[in-house]
Formats: structure tokens, sequence, C-alpha cells
């Protein structure tokens, strides 16, 4: 049974709460909230530093093989597509010119009587077919620079037929140069 | 804003508060904040005995309602929970000031000769003011018992000492305040 003070706090139970905390509180206590927030953030990071940094790599070379190969397809789409009628006279005057580069890189290279930027210039790809491929690239529709591409796989096949003559005719044994040349006429 | 000490229990906070505190939402715990920091305010002040303690322990015991209000249930008292955290952190507060509730032996508490409560009369700051006055131990049972309104057993297993001990500490506490605010009655 309450006593006269037991009851005496019952009945003026409100009468002893004041009024809340200062605003300090709630400011401070935001404060920690949002630091906790930031750091839980940077302890993620912290912790899976491994992973991310993994992650990230992928993803750079995702793009990067990306950019890559679409940038290839987009060329060699645009080469097809700018000239079909050239790539076909490519395909026939490429096949020729190495069948008979193969040819005359069987004799050895003293017996050739050429040097090496000799050799080099030819080769199919040499500095000027690449420049006039560039060209092309450039302007699809000039016909000076398609017509020239076609000339310069003619001069090449020409070319390489002079030096094939003469190196099967300085290594030919005797009488069978005569025959051969007696049945190819 | 002054706290409602009786209504505590009937706190009215919006249905979501908790779903929206649980998933983060800062400004929907300012609102819980707002709804319950008067009423656990004075529990600190009444547990620590001065303002300072009492703000910084308020500000640690939310944070704690923070951390951990995802374990929160849904039937769970909001107000009862909250409570018993605040309260918990107004022990620590205690402890670390080196106050230590230790078992005492049982002895009967006799009122004081010659005390008669219905010569002098009680008032709100007289009490107050005599609580304030009285040592750590019996401030804290006085304190739960009174106006936190636990029971005995459950401040025994708050303070870590037996029931028996509350018991006594509690009337020794109620003694002195008897004898304290008489004492400001005759001065007067």
């Amino acid at each position: 049974m309450p006593d006269n003070f037991e009851s005496f706090i019952q009945q003026h139970r409100d009468e002893f709460e004041g009024p809340g905390p200062s605003p300090r509180v709630w400011a401070a206590l935001e404060k920690d909230l949002t630091e906790q927030r930031q750091g839980r953030v940077v302890q993620l990071l912290r912790k899976n530093w491994f992973k991310a940094a993994v992650i990230a790599v992928l993803m750079i070379n995702a793009a990067a093989i990306f950019y890559f190969t679409g940038h290839k397809r987009h060329q060699q789409q645009e080469l097809s597509a700018i000239s079909p009628d050239l790539q076909e006279a490519r395909t026939y005057y490429t096949t020729r010119i190495n069948a008979k580069l193969q040819l005359i890189d069987a004799y050895p290279a003293n017996e050739l009587g050429l040097d090496s930027t000799a050799r080099q210039e030819l080769q199919l790809r040499n500095d000027t077919y690449k420049a006039l491929e560039k060209e092309l690239k450039n302007n699809p529709g000039n016909e000076r620079i398609r017509a020239a591409l076609i000339r310069y796989y003619q001069l090449k096949l020409d070319l390489l037929d002079k030096i094939l003559e003469e190196l099967q005719d300085r290594h030919a044994v005797p009488g069978h140069t005569k025959k051969q040349y007696e049945v190819e006429i | 804003m002054k706290a409602s000490a009786t209504n505590l229990n009937q706190t009215q906070i919006a249905e979501n508060v908790i779903d929206r505190c649980k998933k983060g939402d800062v400004r929907a715990f300012h609102d819980l904040y707002n709804a319950y920091a008067a009423a656990m305010y004075n529990i600190c002040l009444r547990m620590t005995n001065n303002v300072s303690d009492a703000e910084d322990t308020l500000q640690e015991a939310f944070i704690q309602v923070h951390k951990h209000i995802g374990k929160l249930e849904r039937d769970a008292s909001v107000s009862a929970w909250i409570k018993r955290i605040v309260v918990n952190h107004c022990l620590n507060t205690l402890r670390k000031k080196k106050v230590y509730f230790e078992d005492v032996e049982e002895v009967e508490v006799m009122a004081e000769d010659g005390i008669d409560e219905a010569q002098f009369s009680w008032t709100v700051a007289a009490v107050k003011s005599a609580i304030h006055g009285l040592p750590h131990g019996y401030r804290t049972v006085l304190n739960l018992y009174l106006f936190e309104s636990y029971s005995h057993r459950e401040i025994a297993e708050m303070l870590g000492i037996t029931e028996s001990t509350v018991k006594t500490q509690y009337m020794r506490a109620k003694e002195k305040v008897r004898q304290i605010v008489k004492q400001q009655n005759v001065t007067r």
C-alpha cells in the first residue's frame, strides 16, 4: 500500500517532468549518424578494395576490347563497302603477286643481287601501296586513286615477271630453257 | 517541450516511422527522436543528476537505438525498448563515475521517530531537491522503482544485486527523502 510519499509522487507524476534536451543533442546525433554512414561506405571499399580494383580493370578491359573490335569491324566493312569491284581486282592481283614473290623468295638472297631495302620494296604491301590504300579510304569515290592502285598492281606484276625471267635464265639447265621456251611458243 | 511520463506508452508515432528508420531514413529517425527525446532526457537527468551527463547519455543511447532498430520486433513496445536502452546507458554513465551497486545486509528500516508526515507539506520542488541530494545508489533505486516503474526484481537484475538489497535501498532512500523534506519544512 503506497505511503504518503509514494501517493504524492503518483498524484504529481507529470510535474516531475521538465523540458526536453537542448537542440545540440540532435545536432551532435545527426553529425554522428552521418559520419557513421560515410564510415560504412569507406569501410566497405577498404574491405573489398581488391574486388573493386579487379572489377574496375575488367570494366576498362571490356570497354577497350569493345572499342577496338568494333572499330576494326567498322574499318573492314568500310573497305568492302567502298569499292566491291576493286576488292575483286585486289584479290586477283594479290594472289598472282604473292605466287611470284614465293618463287623469287625460293632463290638465295645473294643470287638476287638485291639489298634488304630493295627486297622490301618488292613486297606487295610496300610504302607506295599503303599510301594508295590510305588515300582510297579517305577518298573512296576518287577514280584517279583507284586507277593508280590498279596500275600499281600491274607494274608490280611486270617487275616480278622480269626478275623471275632473269633468274630462270641465269639458273636454267642448258637445253631445258630452250625446251621450255619452245613449249611456251 | 515538456515530457509526459504517464502518456509515454501512448506516445504516438506515425505507423511507418519505425519501418522507415529500419531502412536508414534519417528524417524518420528525427521524428522518432522528437517523439521520445523529452521523456528520455528526463530519465537521464534524474539518473545522472546533471545536465551535461544527461545530454551526453541521451545522445549515446539514441546512437544505439539507431544502430539496433533493425532488431526491434514489429509487435514490441517502442517506448519500453528505447527506455531500456536509455536506462542501461544511464547505469553505464554512473559506473564510469565509479558508482558501484553492492549487496547490503537486509535490515528493517524504521521511520525515524518524530516524523509526522501530516505535519509538513510535500511539494514537487522539495521532493526534487531531496532526491537530487541523495547518494547515487539510493537515488538510482528510488528513481527506477518510483519514476520508471520497474519492479524490485527487474532493478535487481539491472544492477546485479539481490532483490532484498533493492528493497532495503529503496526503503532507506525513501526515509532519507522524508528527513530532507522535513528538514526543509523546519527551516522554512
